[in-house]
């Protein structure tokens, strides 16, 4: 029994060193594999960087041919707006043979742009997400867009102005036609009409016409609108917070309900003077609404107020 | 007469959905409707003058739909200043 027991615990012995044995070269099998690997990674890296280089490179070229882009027209930019909209829309045969040159993209962006134009009776406004909405292009992102945008302006059918850090605007090139249109130029008003008029609007009566004539006074002051040589015055951009900042003031002050009944004399007003349209085009609705607001909560216009500034 | 009938149903038809009308972008559609039902009874009539009952039934459609719009919450002004 006892020689059985000794050759038991030597064939024990021998197995544990065994499995020992193979437990070590098997840790020292798997370190070398890690190691290979590694050195595999360190030479694969380099080769991605020379792709990624050789990629910059292509693109860098693609830009330049980008760059390259010669303008279709020497032409002249003219803000107009229409002085009645014309039953259709049509391209000017002019125009036709100069937008049939552009490639897809920019060809369908100048189309949406100016049939955007011909609703909105003008040929400028603010480019961004709002504008690239209004026209259709939701499917363009948002570089995808500016980068359009920025090869019409190449192709010379567009021309964008920087008002401020965060806006731009555009002016979109369509031949000027006298009969159907007018210049969209800045005029600066008189002396006479920076007086100071009552500014209340009036609910009844006779006294209907005053916000009128009023209206007409504030019309190159209404923020939001593109003034020709306002719109690269910082002042003026001052002056659309502070409008935004009196209007929340006020509405604060009369509470809500007066400011329902408020907003209910406007909407009626907007309806009366400039037509049922109006209301449905939200731009418009907003800039007459914002020169509702200014007169009826005595907010100074926008000369009344830079004299306050300067 | 059977085409003016339908254009006068579709005018009353316009008048309950500005009753039922709770929000701003349902208005925008109401209001297009009501100017395609306007261009349809202009056309319809041509040169001839609009019956009395139809340019009525016009009349009051669009003073409900500025009552509504009117009614409707206060339009957000805060976009339009940014």
């Amino acid at each position: 029994m006892g020689l059985i027991k000794a050759v038991a615990d030597a064939v024990m012995e021998k197995a544990k060193h065994e499995v020992k044995d193979y437990l070590i070269k098997f840790m020292e099998e798997e370190k070398e594999k890690e190691k290979k690997t590694e050195e595999i990674k360190k030479e694969e890296i380099p080769a991605a960087v020379l792709k990624e280089s050789v990629k910059a490179e292509e693109l860098k070229e693609e830009d330049d041919e980008d760059e390259e882009i010669l303008p279709l027209i020497e032409s002249e930019f003219t803000k107009f707006t229409y002085k009645v909209k014309p039953k259709d829309f049509t391209i000017p045969g002019e125009l036709a043979d100069i937008i049939k040159m552009l490639p897809v993209e920019e060809f369908a962006c100048f189309v949406k742009l100016m049939i955007f134009v011909f609703e909105q009776k003008k040929n400028f406004g603010y480019i961004g997400n709002t504008l690239r909405r209004k026209i259709g292009l939701e499917s363009f992102e948002n570089e995808k867009f500016d980068k359009t945008v920025e090869n019409l302006e190449k192709y010379g059918v567009l021309k964008v102005e920087q008002v401020s850090d965060n806006q731009k605007t555009f002016i979109l090139y369509v031949p000027f036609d006298e009969e159907t249109m007018v210049k969209a130029e800045y005029q600066k008003p008189e002396k006479t009409q920076q007086k100071k008029v009552e500014k209340k609007p009036v609910k009844k009566g006779d006294e209907e016409e005053k916000p009128v004539e009023k209206q007409n006074d504030q019309q190159d002051d209404i923020p939001g609108k593109a003034v020709f040589g306002m719109e690269n015055d910082d002042l003026y951009k001052s002056y659309r917070t502070f409008v935004s900042l009196e209007i929340d003031k006020a509405k604060m002050r009369v509470g809500r309900s007066n400011f329902d009944k408020i907003y209910m004399e406007a909407v009626k007003y907007i309806d009366k003077k400039y037509g049922f349209k109006v209301l449905s085009d939200s731009e418009k609705f907003k800039e007459y609404l914002t020169n509702y607001y200014i007169s009826a909560f005595d907010i100074p216009t926008f000369e009344s107020w830079k004299k306050t500034k300067v | 007469m059977l085409d003016s009938r339908i254009l006068l149903k579709s005018l009353n038809d316009l008048e309950v959905r500005i009753m039922l009308c709770k929000s701003a972008f349902e208005w925008e559609l109401l209001a297009k409707k009501y100017v395609d039902v306007e261009s349809n009874i202009k056309n319809f009539f041509k040169k001839k003058k609009i019956p009395e009952n139809f340019a009525i039934a016009l009349d009051t459609l669009r003073a409900s739909l500025v009552q509504k719009k009117g009614e409707l919450p206060p339009v957000d002004l805060s976009d339009f200043f940014k």
